[in-house]
């Protein structure tokens, strides 16, 4: 999991904080090592190492997961797909100088990404095609972070709120009853914020074309690529959601990236607010502006 | 800046997802059987107690203690504990903090408490006996607590019944029983997030022998009743990541006394390793019994009424300073070392002058816990 993770915690006792945040720092290290894509011992790659050959057996909480990762499927027409991964073998966001690929080479990757295809059931998963990958990114690090906050709301902290790499969700007011105010990061700006959320309670998460990408040519091409074509999103430099949980800030963040110009009626549909800002410079909804 | 305020999201609908985002473990806060601990502790603790008057040594207690609490699924709670005290030394000759009826040479105490968390309610049945040479104690506890549905406030409804027994062994008044009941009603409310009041009103009701039967000629009526009032109050300010305890008690005795207690603590968290230092202060004033005499002794006894010459029943007031400092130590045990000094004198009687012809009294304790929370 990378980037900047914070706890930060008011209103309590140092000692009990320090508990409460021990414990919730905890559960994210065992997230991070259950599903993390880069351990070779982690669920997420024992399920891809068996891609084309058995199922392997899940547990409640990867179920829950893989769930979960289903109606993100289901909610945005296929295009939050987690096994969409697979894309990364012909986008090489770190090379220098930077190339495109061909479509040949990324007619050979579009048969992989396939969620509709994944055999899963509340006891096992199995990618049906060697080659396959599953992966949590855009859910897991949220799901995290959700999970912090029980924790520390557990601990009967009531003011607070959890960082996981921007993906922020908060447990409760500043002890004085007032929000905290979250920044949200101006996408071709390191450092600037553009705007802000005060929050209280529930999440916030945003997804942006900044977070890996190239420029080549005047144009942005950007890690969230959509599983159709294999190329990357443009309509949106960033999207912004607030919801109850951040797992669904984060989802319906990435899902928004995705519909692209579809993006304000599903955010309307789902009744969540939103900021996002197009590939123009131009903040929406108008009404945030 | 554009700041969009976002105050409840959780009115927001959220959509098909946040339903099936709901179905991952552990992502809201369960809603069953919060306020039932979900640790346990494991407390021992050390106790040594010394007073004195001028130029006299008078008692010496040493007293280990423990503790323990355990839940039991998620909704039973079972607490209990021990004490054995050792004391020795004399009776103090005009004053004597220490509570009881002897000055026996020891004294085995052991309670136990069992409550039960239903939804919105907590139930606890409470035992006890405390068991001296020349006294036996026994008594049980029913206290409902009622929550309300934010957590931020509970009521609690409870009574206590007692039975003594006192076997003194200079064989004045042998068998002699005494019967209790107390009520107590209270409600607790979380005013702000860093504010918390409580306050108890208690009822105590007894029949049965009160007198002191190692005090010549003392005979005290054989019913007594107290009306109780505490009220306490908690600030935690967060800039000083300290607390602020406020707490008054005011007592009325139908033996003629009228009691007032004021205490103020303040918590105070270090900036290093979790060490907090809390400084505390206590100060009483009682009005004496209606049938106290003051010194010379047996100054105004007359046959067939009552009359006390204890001093605990006199009229004076009282300090008691203390400080603890508590640590986390590692694996979840902290420990705790307290030191309090408590003065006694009439002159620091404040509603009315004090009993005349009393000794300055003094004692101090130490106190050391240790606590393992798992």
């Amino acid at each position: 999991m990378a980037g900047e993770h914070e706890i930060q915690l008011a209103g309590a006792s140092a000692s009990a904080a320090r508990r409460a945040a021990e414990d919730a720092i905890a559960d994210v290290l065992r997230i991070e090592a259950k599903y993390s894509r880069f351990r070779d011992d982690s669920v997420t790659s024992r399920i891809n190492a068996a891609a084309g050959a058995a199922p392997v057996a899940v547990d409640d909480e990867t179920y829950a997961l893989l769930n979960y990762a289903g109606q993100c499927h289901a909610q945005s027409d296929g295009l939050f797909d987690i096994t969409s991964g697979v894309l990364r073998r012909a986008w090489n966001f770190r090379r220098d100088p930077p190339a495109i690929p061909s479509s040949a080479e990324l007619a050979a990757i579009l048969p992989l990404i396939a969620w509709r295809d994944v055999e899963w059931s509340e006891r096992s998963v199995r990618l049906p095609r060697a080659g396959m990958e599953i992966d949590f990114g855009g859910i897991g690090k949220e799901y995290a972070a959700d999970r912090v906050a029980t924790i520390l709301l557990g601990h009967g902290m009531r003011h607070g709120f959890v960082n996981l790499g921007g993906d922020i969700r908060a447990i409760g007011p500043q002890p004085d009853g007032t929000p905290w105010r979250a920044g949200i990061r101006h996408p071709r700006v390191d450092g600037v914020a553009i705007a802000a959320f005060d929050l209280a309670e529930g999440a916030l998460a945003t997804s942006g074309d900044y977070e890996r990408y190239f420029d080549l040519g005047g144009k942005r091409y950007c890690h969230i690529l959509d599983p159709r074509t294999g190329r990357p999103v443009t309509h949106w430099q960033s999207v912004s959601v607030a919801a109850p949980l951040c797992v669904v800030a984060g989802s319906c963040a990435t899902i928004a990236m995705l519909r692209g110009e579809g993006a304000t009626a599903f955010l309307d549909a789902q009744g969540l607010a939103w900021l996002g800002v197009a590939a123009d410079g131009t903040i929406h909804p108008p009404s945030a502006r | 800046m554009d700041v969009i305020r976002v105050e409840r999201p959780h009115e927001k609908r959220g959509g098909a997802l946040l339903l099936s985002a709901l179905a991952l473990p552990g992502v809201v806060p369960s809603a069953a059987a919060q306020s039932a601990p979900d640790k346990g502790i494991f407390e021992v603790q050390y106790l040594s107690y010394r007073d004195w008057q001028p130029g006299r040594n008078r008692m010496k207690v040493d007293a280990p203690a423990f503790y323990t609490l355990m839940p039991i699924g998620d909704t039973w709670v079972v607490e209990g504990g021990m004490v054995y005290d050792a004391m020795s030394g004399a009776s103090p000759l005009y004053f004597n903090v220490l509570s009881g009826a002897s000055i026996g040479e020891y004294r085995t105490a052991g309670d136990i408490k069992v409550t039960k968390y239903v939804g919105d309610q907590a139930v606890s049945f409470g035992a006890f006996v405390s068991s001296e040479q020349d006294f036996l104690s026994r008594g049980a506890s029913l206290n409902v607590q009622y929550f309300s549905e934010d957590r931020n406030r509970t009521w609690l409804l409870g009574v206590a019944g007692n039975n003594d027994r006192i076997n003194a062994v200079n064989g004045v008044a042998p068998n002699s029983k005494r019967n209790s009941l107390e009520f107590v009603v209270g409600i607790t409310q979380a005013l702000s997030p860093n504010d918390i009041v409580q306050s108890n009103l208690t009822y105590y009701t007894g029949h049965g022998y009160y007198s002191d039967p190692y005090k010549p000629l003392d005979t005290r009526p054989t019913e007594r009743q107290t009306w109780a009032w505490l009220t306490r109050y908690n600030h935690y300010f967060a800039d000083q990541d300290a607390t602020l305890r406020l707490g008054y008690r005011l007592l009325f005795d139908s033996f003629g006394s009228t009691s007032n207690a004021l205490d103020v603590a303040w918590t105070q968290a270090l900036p290093w390793y979790g060490i907090a230092v809390t400084p505390a202060l206590r100060f009483y004033t009682q009005t004496s019994a209606d049938f106290y005499k003051n010194p010379p002794f047996p100054l105004g006894y007359v046959d067939g009424q009552n009359y006390s010459a204890d001093t605990r029943l006199a009229s004076f007031g009282a300090i008691t300073a203390g400080l603890t400092i508590a640590a986390p130590l590692w694996d979840g045990w902290n420990v705790a070392l307290r030191a309090d000094y408590y003065r006694q004198d009439p002159d620091w009687q404040i509603f009315g002058s004090g009993s005349p012809g009393i000794q300055i009294f003094a004692a101090r304790w130490f106190q050391v816990n240790l606590t393992k929370n798992f």
